[in-house]
């Protein structure tokens, strides 16, 4: 059965080009305005590809590469240039929310007023309301007018309103960004119940670790066309391979040839054997081969771990030291027990003067089960009789 | 069992905007499926249109009875503007209800999707819906000022005779006047915005154009054929007549309106859904 099915879909936008020079004269202006051309530009070029029911498939991509399109066509807000879109069933769509909020109205009549922008019907709002006020969590300040409510109550209403929408086929955005993280894990899990209750569900998100997590299959889109299409985690290690070959390019235009620079970092697993991703508590060597130019350095090399959204994680670095001219070598940085969490990782390696940016990625896979944000690597045993007087904070008399 | 329920789902299909009787009927049934955002937006266009204002419901009052004063003013004190034998306040005021509750609806429905870009370029809805409240909102208007006119009537004694009830068909006409005119010069704004500046001076020369201050009869006859091919002419006109003056409604003026309020709907329903397809890119 399938829900939902793209056939050969084309979007094409008109951008016009204007050349800066604005004139005073009105008329001169609209003159211009009809004169400049306008050029053609294709966000979706023969996309093809469809959705089985209960199926969750994530579309993943650089910005431009054509997700949002996507997301506009199947929702409707636009329509595609040539080729046909089919939607079997109830589409809702759970992005931007609280985009139908009305800052006057209290809680209650926003819920109606959003609800009913979304596509349900008073008789269904009107069954969910307690639902509904219930997940946002707002229900003292639910006839209090929205204008009033800080920014996070209104945006847990926003997404409460869109997950108790009745649909057969759900479009997700980057909406599980919302919130704090207790609200980020009940949106989570909302989607997950949503899933298993066989919705068809579209993902469309950076977070590539949330994507692989919620997925069956995956699509990777690259300037308008679709490049890739199965399994997430291959999908995604193709998405990661294109991202680095990308960087590795800009990387080789910015080399300089007179001080130092890094040729190449690479990972590996306790075998020595090189990955592109490991688990919670595995062990990690990290490689880094470096060149030093005309003059001796007095360096240290680092290597960064950022999430996808920019936080630096964690660092390695080596100590201060001196690499003579025309010198080249590797460091190899040794971690017994990899304590990041799962999910991926943006590698940033400096040295000297050189600073490769973001120039791989690096994936985390669920392992060692822990709770936290790091794995703290330990051993652990029981021990029979205490021998030593307990000190600490004593708890219960021994 | 499963084929029974497979058949409640609704199969949609998206492609390129192309005109069609088929493409029409299905945007026809999306809009009554989605009648319940009609209500609710209409309900909310009215509500926070006076919330947070001191005199709440009675500014849809206070615009029709402050241009009656002035022209009263102007008309019947400054010079002197046939009345047809009625105090001149209540006959302005009788065809000012009609008119402002048409001008403000296209006021403010011409931007209705531009004010609404938010919502038209995050969220898919039938977009006519967002022009249309504002003309269900003015009806509401138009029905809080008729008190003041109920009022004013009883001051001087006027009593309506069976033939207000000519009211009915004369505002389903003006409601499918104002729906096309809105439809069409909504979906422009967005691609012109010039329109929307427009708008002020264009109400401006329509009330002039239709019989607000004068009565038609001071019309010219020779003029009159085409003078009716405004759709105000007819309605304003005979809103007055019915209302007021107890009087048969011009007959010929109601019938060419309303032929051509109901044909231009159908023409700018369709306009309006050939622009709406890319009107999220645009807006």
């Amino acid at each position: 059965m399938i829900d939902l099915r793209f056939d050969k879909v084309s979007k094409r936008y008109r951008i016009r080009h204007e050349d800066g020079t604005v004139s005073r004269n009105p008329l001169v202006r609209a003159w211009n305005r009809l004169r400049t051309r306008s050029e053609d530009f294709w966000a979706l070029r023969d996309v093809s590809f469809e959705v089985k029911r209960g199926e969750a498939l994530g579309i993943i991509g650089h910005n431009g590469a054509g997700k949002s399109t996507i997301l506009k066509l199947l929702s409707n807000i636009t329509t595609p240039t040539s080729g046909e879109i089919t939607i079997n069933g109830r589409l809702a769509a759970l992005i931007e929310v609280g985009s139908g909020f009305h800052p006057e109205l209290t809680g209650r009549e926003n819920i109606f007023l959003s609800g009913s922008i979304l596509g349900m019907k008073r008789r269904e709002i009107e069954a969910k309301l307690d639902q509904i006020i219930e997940f946002a969590g707002v229900r003292e300040f639910i006839d209090t007018p929205v204008k009033r409510y800080s920014s996070g109550m209104y945006v847990r209403l926003g997404f409460a309103i869109a997950a108790h929408l009745d649909a057969d086929v759900l479009l997700l955005d980057e909406v599980l960004a919302v919130g704090d993280a207790s609200f980020q894990a009940k949106c989570l899990q909302r989607v997950r119940e949503l899933r298993e209750s066989g919705k068809t569900i579209v993902f469309i998100s950076h977070d590539l670790a949330a994507v692989e997590r919620l997925c069956d299959r995956v699509l990777l889109m690259e300037r308008g066309r679709l490049v890739a299409e199965g399994e997430p985690r291959e999908v995604i290690a193709e998405y990661q391979r294109r991202a680095a070959d990308l960087v590795a390019l800009t990387g080789q235009k910015g080399a300089q040839k007179s001080g130092a620079e890094i040729v190449s970092v690479s990972f590996h697993n306790e075998k020595g054997d090189l990955v592109a991703s490991l688990q919670t508590g595995d062990a990690l060597i990290v490689k880094v081969k470096y060149r030093v130019y005309c003059k001796p350095v007095e360096s240290s090399i680092e290597v960064f771990f950022y999430t996808p959204e920019g936080e630096l994680t964690s660092q390695l670095f080596t100590d201060r030291s001196v690499f003579a001219e025309q010198s080249e070598g590797y460091v190899e940085f040794h971690c017994p027990e990899l304590g990041l969490a799962p999910g991926m990782y943006f590698i940033d390696v400096t040295f000297d003067k050189d600073w490769k940016f973001r120039c791989a990625t690096f994936r985390v896979d669920p392992g060692k089960s822990f709770r936290g944000r790091f794995y703290l690597p330990h051993t652990w045993r029981f021990v029979e009789k205490v021998e030593e007087a307990v000190t600490g904070k004593i708890f219960a008399e021994s | 069992m499963l084929e029974l329920a497979e058949d409640k789902r609704r199969i949609k299909v998206i492609r390129a905007p192309s005109l069609s009787w088929r493409g029409l009927w299905q945007s026809v049934r999306a809009l009554v499926e989605y009648r319940d955002l009609f209500y609710t937006l209409s309900a909310h266009r009215v509500k926070v249109r006076y919330k947070q204002s001191m005199l709440g419901f009675a500014w849809a009052i206070v615009q029709p009875f402050t241009l009656m004063l002035i022209y009263t003013l102007i008309f019947s004190i400054v010079t002197r503007m046939p009345s047809e034998g009625m105090p001149y306040a209540v006959f302005a005021y009788a065809a000012l209800l009609p008119w402002t509750s048409f001008s403000n609806a296209l006021t403010s429905g011409t931007n209705s999707l531009v004010s609404h870009s938010h919502l038209v370029t995050k969220v898919y809805f039938p977009r006519e819906i967002l022009p249309a409240t504002y003309v269900v909102a003015s009806l509401f208007d138009l029905t809080v000022g008729a008190s003041v006119l109920a009022v004013m009537m009883i001051y001087y004694g006027i009593v309506p005779t069976l033939l207000i009830l000519w009211v009915v068909p004369i505002v389903a006409v003006l409601t499918v006047f104002m729906l096309g005119v809105t439809l069409v010069l909504s979906a422009l704004q967005v691609y012109f915005r010039d329109i929307g500046m427009a708008m002020p001076l264009l109400m401006q020369l329509w009330l002039f154009a239709s019989p607000v201050v004068y009565p038609l009869s001071a019309v010219p006859a020779r003029l009159y054929p085409f003078y009716v091919l405004n759709p105000m002419a007819g309605i304003v006109e005979n809103f007055r007549r019915v209302v007021l003056q107890g009087a048969a409604p011009d007959l010929y003026a109601l019938i060419v309106a309303a032929l051509v309020s109901f044909a231009l709907l159908p023409v700018a329903y369709v306009f309006f859904k050939r622009l709406e397809a890319t009107l999220a890119d645009v807006v």
